[in-house]
């Protein structure tokens, strides 16, 4: 029993850390302070959340700076081995970490600063509010170090139960309530799928470790079969997180129920831990089973962009639009995974890249997209499209940012980030798997169809003079302008935010 | 260097003029003022680069190359050479008239708030940058980035300023003219990235020089290009868009999309999908004979048209037919006919659509059975048109005739891998093509032009339809008032507007070999091998 006493690598873990500290000093202030009975005393909440995210975020620079010129792999909670080869670790800051840590951060610090506005309604208690909030962004820090599947599973649970009081969190709501508990009993269904698979996968490798499990496999050690059937229920449980279609159904509803800000969060942060769980578990301990898993994740990258695509033509609720297109961007994301099914380990790592790739370019534009609707909805509650009429006119920060966002999910110029996006991730499709990349021509055309149309609406004038000025609360000005300006910086220098994510695709 | 600011101011004069006129748009007349000095500054500047541009495509003295997304191997590469340079000549000038046009407008346009007129004119700012974007891209992204830019810009434009009589067909030629473009181009970008993985390089030139098309991967990757320019181009049957787009658009609309954005598809033929295409493929007899198959089937098309403006649009199809048979051809003629084509379509299309919307302005309508006599009426607008009419037949003496000629004559002398008795049989079908487009050409003189003196259209019917059309211009206009303002013979700005266009199409139909000997020789350096 020498683990016991075991080195800490507390630099590694310090951005989650500090986001958990962060949470319980939220709590103890709200608890000891009582509620905020003022607008400025609802500011010190929200100042200390921000605050957590921005120290957390200072850290990932830092370290994305040391890792840019050392190379830098910082590994922790590792168990000696008896065997020879590296001892596995659970705990990995590498490149993928890092990148999903900005994206999160980045997405955390955005629906933070929305938050402000729905807390501003006086209908979202602000202390469980940002508890909440840290302790699931958390979570979305573990899962992306988490090299094992235990704590992975953990990560994605301490994602995902915060997310369940997010979603129910507005008082007297019962739509807020019914989509908490509709995401819940799904996201538990969910949860046992993917435990089951894990078991599987234990069970035919022995190991918990991805390193080890990969390893298992490739060399034959355990029954293939077994690791298969693991690796399919593991996939099937995530897409349920990911809302892949046919594992969607919860999503629009869910969105739509919860304040905009909660929307935002989970169609942004909680969507990429489970992008990221998926990227780990079968790019770093299942590549040898690619064959198997990426035809599946080909048919399902299929479906969600077009079951998603298609039913948001119908939509006419400007956040069960945007829900039905995160759907569909999901499918886009899904797409790398697909196109996998022949390539050799490096290539695996090097392709679903890719998939991060188009993900950092959808958190920017969606939350940007997902900010104005935040604004829009203090005083259109039903969130009709036509009542986005007149933003450009009356109110052009906020217009503008959400046609540029708009023009950006579509992957159109002048949003150049998501037409470069889209092109990444057709670049891995075309070839391999040539039809995917053809149902993705005809999804992005159709995608461009209910794009164009909100994007219409607000060039319209408005119905009534005056009727689309806000008050636009200062947390989400800036977070939309933020969000706005690093799109249009991503497009002018596509290569800020894309290169460092790219895995050596230069060189096919 | 010069040629960088050349290159790249040709695509950011227009994008700035747009901001301009975008800022200035509370003020119709300036911001309209704005736009035609922005269209021409960038008319000037297009003259500037044709005569400053030297040497071969990829050269220090025409290209320029900077890396845009280093983990891609995406560059910012911007570069012209004789196929592009009277493309992108035709198209500043085209522009030129269009916003000219517009000029008109300003003062009519009185609905309170901001100006309607100014955003139309930004918009196509915002159009031409894309557009001259696209004929100097090298990079395959790039192209395909820049082919996009136009698309939400010229929706907006059909969506926003179409047929105002006919709003539902109006959306939904809007909507399937994007539905068709997006889904063509996005097909062209899979082509694209499959070409890449062989070429391992988005620069076409390198991938002219270096890459030799062969295998099923290559073959679908120029079917899926192939596609892609078709849907733009159009090539029989992906035309199904055009006839709504063209003939619900505004004018300018129509005029921008049949004298500009049709050429980003015969472009892409000439530039992106030849050099990714081996003759020896069976696509490409099947691509020259969906062409000829286009000239007959817009031909007979246009025949049973019985309104101006869908006439006109079909009339394109036929001449688009012509150009991409001369592309099919594989040979330094095929090019030439092509751009010779390309550009004298730009030219007399861009004038029939003028002249059709002068003609809908005056009778409210451009329905063929209402519209009679208009020699007996407006004269000169009524020469102007048979002179249209006859540069789009392909009258020997004007510019129309050089490009179908050359493109027949180019497909008698095909590459020598193509099969010549089918290339025969086209160049005889696309002959018959010639003389059905001058049947209906003439067809329409006839009806719509000639006739006995008669009262001009002042029936009771008509006049409801006249009032209800021009109200916007004319908002306490009583029936008579808009009758006869609808008589006026072509105006100052008319003359203004149409008069380098007419010019144009005269000068090249005389000396073809202005436009001609250029070609060959950047055809000879793109493409090598050919011909």
């Amino acid at each position: 029993m020498t683990g016991v006493a075991q080195h800490i690598d507390w630099l590694a873990i310090a951005p989650p850390l500090v986001l958990a500290c962060a949470a319980v000093v939220v709590l103890l202030v709200d608890a000891f302070a009582g509620p905020p009975r003022t607008r400025r005393g609802a500011l010190v909440p929200a100042a200390l959340t921000v605050g957590g995210v921005v120290l957390a975020s200072a850290y990932v620079v830092g370290a994305i700076r040391v890792y840019a010129t050392d190379g830098l792999v910082r590994r922790t909670f590792c168990v000696e081995t008896v065997l020879e080869g590296a001892s596995p670790c659970s705990f990995v800051v590498d490149e993928l970490t890092l990148a999903f840590w900005a994206i999160v951060l980045f997405g955390t610090f955005v629906v933070a600063l929305l938050g402000t506005a729905a807390v501003a309604e006086g209908r979202i208690p602000q202390g469980e509010w940002s508890f909440l909030l840290l302790c699931s962004a958390t979570g979305a820090l573990v899962i992306a170090a988490s090299r094992d599947l235990v704590t992975l599973l953990v990560a994605l649970e301490v994602v995902s139960l915060p997310a369940f009081g997010l979603v129910g969190l507005r008082r007297g709501d019962r739509r807020a309530a019914e989509a908490s508990v509709k995401f819940f009993l799904v996201s538990v269904v969910a949860t046992a799928v993917t435990l089951m698979g894990i078991s599987f996968v234990y069970g035919a490798t022995g190991s918990v470790f991805l390193t080890q499990v990969d390893v298992a496999i490739s060399t034959g050690a355990g029954p293939r079969e077994v690791a298969v059937v693991g690796a399919l229920l593991t996939v099937v449980g995530l897409a349920f997180k990911v809302a892949a279609v046919p594992f969607h159904m919860w999503l629009p509803d869910t969105y739509v129920g919860a304040p905009v800000a909660v929307a935002a969060y989970l169609s942004v942060v909680s969507k990429a831990a489970g992008f990221v769980g998926l990227l780990l578990v079968l790019a770093y301990g299942l590549p040898d089973l690619a064959g198997s898993w990426a035809p599946v994740m080909a048919v399902l990258a299929a479906f969600t962009m077009t079951v998603g695509n298609v039913v948001a033509l119908w939509q006419q609720h400007a956040v069960r639009l945007l829900a039905w297109s995160s759907v569909a961007q999901a499918g886009y994301i899904l797409v790398p995974f697909g196109a996998v099914a022949a390539a050799s380990r490096e290539e695996i790592t090097e392709v679903l890249s890719r998939s991060t790739g188009y993900l950092a370019m959808y958190a920017v534009v969606n939350l940007c997209a997902f900010g104005v609707a935040a604004v829009v909805g203090t005083r259109y509650p039903a969130q009709r499209l036509v009542d986005y009429r007149g933003l450009i006119r009356e109110e052009p920060l906020a217009g503008w940012a959400l046609a540029f966002a708009l023009v950006a999910l579509a992957g159109l110029p002048p949003g150049m980030i998501g037409l470069l996006a889209k092109v990444v991730v057709f670049s891995s499709a075309a070839g391999p798997v040539t039809w995917l990349a053809l149902v993705m021509a005809v999804n992005v055309a159709i995608g461009l169809v209910y794009y164009a149309r909100w994007l219409m609406e607000l060039f319209r004038p408005a119905e009534v003079a005056g009727g689309s000025t806000y008050d636009v609360p200062n947390g989400v000005g800036v977070a939309i302008g933020m969000t706005l300006a690093a799109a249009v910086v991503f497009s002018v220098l596509p290569g800020l935010l894309l290169d460092p994510v790219l895995v050596s695709a230069a060189t096919p | 260097m010069m040629i960088d600011l050349l290159l790249n101011g040709l695509v950011s004069v227009p994008a700035g003029f747009a901001l301009l006129t975008w800022l200035a748009s509370g003020r119709e007349r300036l911001a309209v003022v704005t736009a035609v000095l922005g269209a021409f500054a960038t008319f000037a500047w297009s003259l500037w680069l044709a005569a400053a541009y030297d040497g071969p495509l990829g050269g220090s003295g025409s290209t320029i190359d900077v890396v845009w997304l280093e983990s891609l191997d995406i560059h910012w590469k911007l570069g012209v050479d004789g196929i592009s340079v009277p493309l992108v000549l035709m198209t500043t000038l085209v522009f030129v008239t269009a916003l000219l046009s517009l000029v008109r407008y300003a003062p009519a346009v009185a609905e309170g708030g901001p100006s309607r007129t100014a955003s139309l004119a930004a918009l196509l700012l915002v159009i031409e940058a894309g557009v001259l974007g696209s004929f100097l891209a090298l990079d395959m992204v790039l192209f395909f980035a820049f082919f996009e830019v136009a698309l939400i810009p010229m929706w907006f434009v059909i969506n926003t300023w179409g047929d105002p009589a006919d709003g539902p067909a109006r959306r939904r030629a809007a909507t399937r003219f994007l539905l068709f473009t997006v889904t063509g181009s996005a097909v062209m970008l899979v082509g694209f990235l499959l070409v890449w993985g062989g070429a391992d390089t988005f620069d076409i030139t390198q991938v002219a020089a270096t890459y030799t098309p062969s295998g099923a991967t290559a073959l679908a990757a120029s079917l899926l290009v192939g596609i892609g320019l078709a849907v733009k181009t159009p090539l029989w049957p992906l035309h199904i868009w055009l006839p709504d787009a063209h003939s619900k658009a505004p004018t300018v609309g129509s005029v921008i999309l049949a004298a500009v954005l049709l050429k980003l598809g015969t472009y892409g033929f000439l530039r992106f999908w030849m050099p990714i295409t081996s003759p020896e493929w069976l696509l490409v007899p099947v691509v020259a004979a969906l062409a000829v198959v286009g000239i007959v089937y817009a031909a007979l098309a246009c025949l049973a048209q019985t309104d101006l403006k869908r006439l006109i649009a079909y009339s394109s199809v036929g001449h688009m037919g012509f150009v991409v048979l001369g592309a099919a051809t594989f040979t330094v003629g095929g090019v030439q006919a092509a751009v010779f084509a390309s550009v004298a379509h730009g030219l007399i299309t861009g004038l029939l659509f003028f002249l059709a919307g002068a003609i809908k302005d005056r009778y409210g309508t451009s329905d063929l059975a209402r519209l009679k006599v208009l020699y007996g009426t407006v004269p000169r607008l009524g020469g102007v048109f048979v002179f249209a009419a006859m540069a789009s037949l392909g009258l020997p003496g004007l510019a129309g005739f050089w490009g179908e000629m050359l493109a027949i004559r180019a497909a008698v002398e095909q590459a020598a891998v193509l099969p010549e008795d089918t290339y025969r049989w086209l160049a005889f079908i696309a002959a018959l093509g010639v003389i059905l487009t001058s049947a209906y050409f003439l067809a329409l003189v006839r009806g719509m032009l000639q006739g006995g003196p008669m009262t001009p259209v002042t029936a009771a019917t008509e006049v409801d339809a006249t009032v209800e059309l021009v109200a916007d211009a004319v908002p306490a206009g009583p029936g008579a008032v808009a009758g006869e303002r609808a008589m006026v013979d072509v105006r100052g700005l008319e003359w203004a507007t149409w008069a380098p266009l007419l010019l144009l199409t005269l000068v090249l139909g005389v000396a073809p070999g202005l436009l001609l000997t250029p070609v060959a020789d950047a055809a000879v350096s793109f493409l090598g091998g050919i011909g």
